[in-house]
């Protein structure tokens, strides 16, 4: 089979449309992840290695990643659980509950930040309870977390929300009628099926809690080795003018994070893998036999 | 599994979908609930798999009162009109869902379940298809797929909603004639929902004609085509000529067609009469030859469908339109053109009072 990039089709617009995102992505998203690598070349291969692998740039990414990777989790479980409940229950407060959900998207997030440090403080309103029980919430990675999951909150809720409300009321009776009960039903029929969206809004809540910046580091304290994120260390490195180093681990950053979603997308292809439908096949009518189903048993 | 309604009423807010409900289906026995859209059918099935309650009423699995169980503990088989099947899961789980979550107690093991899924591909013919996705059947392989699921965990009724209403003219035959045998295979008491009067009168054992809620008939096919007790039941099941006339003292005369036959004797004098003729049960000829109960019309129009002929007549009298189904056989013979003036008879006919004067 011989490849022409022009193929006949009945939408037209291809190369123009083709040519602009091209043109679109390269001025938004290549060209400067492309300068970022190209300013990291400035560095040798000793340098570069010294700055990324130094004990407090390993502390950071140990930091974000870990805090991001917890928010995620814990957006994962609680946006299935808020998704839920706004679209399968109607209840007085429901589209306020669904309206809230974007806050986090709309706040601006040094708001967030102050906002959510001024609570969790030592002396706030959840801070205090909290310290009573031995918890400091505020300037530890716990309040890293907290940023994050506050911040995270809206990915997997408007990622799994379009899905549930999708889904077929059908499928649950139809489980319920052979006998399954609401767990069953729940872990067998309808988890899978909401599984590929919700796996989708874990990765952007990921991905957001790892670039966070502007909501965290009021909360985290920033000390060095301890609560210091590792967009925080880049800005430091940037107020001091070390250009180099900052794109340097902006580039380790970018590397993790990219295997990171990798994964997270191969782990998506394999978890959505029955969906495509193919239309010719609702042509094959097939001949329907009985006598081989029942009838003649010497056929055996 | 016998099963009785009795006086099921279900409303939806201010619109009743059920008034007052009473059916018994015997053990072993195909029925079909069948009637235009908006009648309740499908909701006094949900109601008898318990996937829907009643307001009042009652349901008896053999003498077993059930109205509060639960579609799980009433262990029906329900095909959904469309197929509702899991579509993360292959044909092969699709049909093994219902073994796999029973409870542990009461769960064959792995190599059991196997075997009987095996063997109920066998029965829908797909066991080649086992390791696909229900998005890559079509739909009627999907519905056997249901119809499999719903058959593995052995329930002691099925109940199928609208079965075929979602597949091509041409499937839908072959699987509802499939459903019969397989009927007769298995006798698995049955209620299937259709608003295909055709259907129900091919597949079912009986056949409860339903209309804005309420019951119309029950009967076996033949009798509720042959002597419906309504005229909706006349009307619903097959196209129908409808002459309206007064009894006047004896006989419908004051009206449009004068038709022979029984029936109307003991009618009060000036009750409103409404005739029902199906097209195929009127005879067209060219001389009236004397009889007095043949009425003179024009033909309008001819309509050759494959082995029949639909001919349009204006009646002289009363200028409404009379359809009638001769065979082709009868149409070359009698070679009729539009415009021609012919005598039309009814050979059997079915009177009913209408309350409401056209």
């Amino acid at each position: 089979m011989t490849f022409t990039l022009k193929q006949k089709s009945i939408l037209p617009g291809f190369g123009l449309t083709l040519g602009f995102t091209v043109f679109y992505l390269s001025v938004i998203v290549l060209i400067p992840l492309a300068a970022l690598f190209l300013k990291t070349s400035e560095l040798s291969w000793h340098q570069f290695w010294h700055l990324v692998a130094s004990p407090r740039a390993l502390a950071s990414y140990r930091l974000t990643f870990g805090a991001s990777l917890i928010a995620a989790l814990i957006n994962l479980v609680c946006g299935v659980l808020v998704a839920w409940v706004v679209v399968r229950y109607k209840f007085p407060a429901r589209g306020f509950f669904d309206s809230i959900v974007d806050l986090p998207f709309a706040l601006p997030t040094a708001v967030a930040g102050i906002s959510l440090t001024t609570l969790y403080a030592p002396n706030g309103w959840l801070g205090a309870p909290l310290m009573r029980l031995g918890v400091r919430a505020a300037y530890t990675p716990i309040g890293v977390t907290i940023a994050l999951t506050f911040i995270g909150l809206p990915f997997v809720v408007r990622t799994v929300q379009p899905v549930l409300e999708d889904l077929d009321k059908e499928l649950e009776e139809a489980a319920a009628s052979l006998g399954a009960g609401r767990w069953r039903t729940f872990t067998r029929v309808l988890l899978p099926t909401i599984l590929p969206a919700a796996i989708t809004g874990f990765a952007m809540a990921f991905g957001r809690g790892v670039g966070e910046y502007g909501s965290v580091i009021f909360i985290a304290g920033n000390m060095p080795m301890h609560t210091e994120i590792t967009s925080l260390l880049i800005v430091t490195k940037l107020q001091e003018f070390d250009y180099a180093g900052a794109t340097a681990i902006a580039v380790a950053m970018l590397i993790v994070s990219f295997i990171f979603l990798l994964t997270i997308n191969l782990l998506q292809v394999w978890s959505g893998r029955p969906r495509k439908a193919s239309p010719a096949d609702d042509e094959m009518i097939p001949r329907i036999d009985l006598r081989p189903a029942f009838g003649t048993q010497e056929a055996k | 599994m016998s099963i009785k309604v009795r006086d099921i009423t279900k409303k939806f807010g201010r619109f009743t979908a059920l008034e007052q409900v009473s059916l018994d289906i015997n053990d072993g026995q195909l029925v079909a609930l069948l009637g235009p859209s908006g009648c309740g059918k499908t909701t006094l099935l949900r109601i008898i798999a318990g996937l829907e309650f009643p307001d009042c009423g009652s349901i008896q699995f053999d003498g077993r009162d059930i109205t509060d169980q639960t579609a799980r503990e009433r262990q029906v088989g329900f095909v959904f009109q469309h197929y509702a099947l899991f579509r993360h899961l292959t044909v092969f789980e699709n049909v093994a869902f219902g073994l796999r979550v029973r409870p542990r107690a009461a769960r064959s093991n792995d190599s059991e379940i196997r075997a009987k899924v095996k063997e109920l591909l066998a029965l829908i013919q797909l066991e080649n298809q086992a390791q696909r996705y229900p998005s890559q059947l079509s739909g009627g392989q999907r519905q056997r797929v249901a119809l499999a699921r719903a058959l593995a965990v052995q329930p002691k009724v099925l109940l199928l909603d609208e079965p075929f209403g979602a597949l091509d003219a041409k499937v839908r035959l072959e699987l509802r004639r499939w459903l019969r045998r397989l009927h007769d295979e298995v006798h698995i008491t049955s209620v299937f929902v259709t608003h295909d009067q055709e259907e129900a009168l091919e597949v079912a054992d009986r056949v409860a004609v339903m209309n804005r809620g309420q019951i119309e008939q029950v009967g076996s096919p033949d009798e509720v085509y042959d002597s419906p007790a309504t005229p909706f039941v006349f009307d619903f099941l097959g196209s129908v000529n409808i002459f309206h006339g007064r009894v006047e003292s004896a006989g419908v005369e004051a009206g449009t067609v004068k038709l022979s036959g029984p029936g109307h004797e003991h009618a009060f004098s000036r009750t409103q009469i409404a005739t029902y003729v199906r097209p195929h049960e009127l005879e067209i000829k060219r001389e009236r030859n004397g009889d007095s109960s043949s009425v003179p019309a024009t033909v309008v129009q001819v309509h050759k469908v494959g082995p029949l002929v639909r001919v349009e007549l204006r009646g002289e009298d009363t200028k409404d339109i009379i359809r009638a189904e001769i065979s082709r056989a009868v149409f070359q013979e009698l070679a009729l053109q539009p415009g021609d003036r012919v005598f039309v008879k009814a050979l059997t006919e079915r009177r009913f009072e209408s309350d409401s004067p056209r």
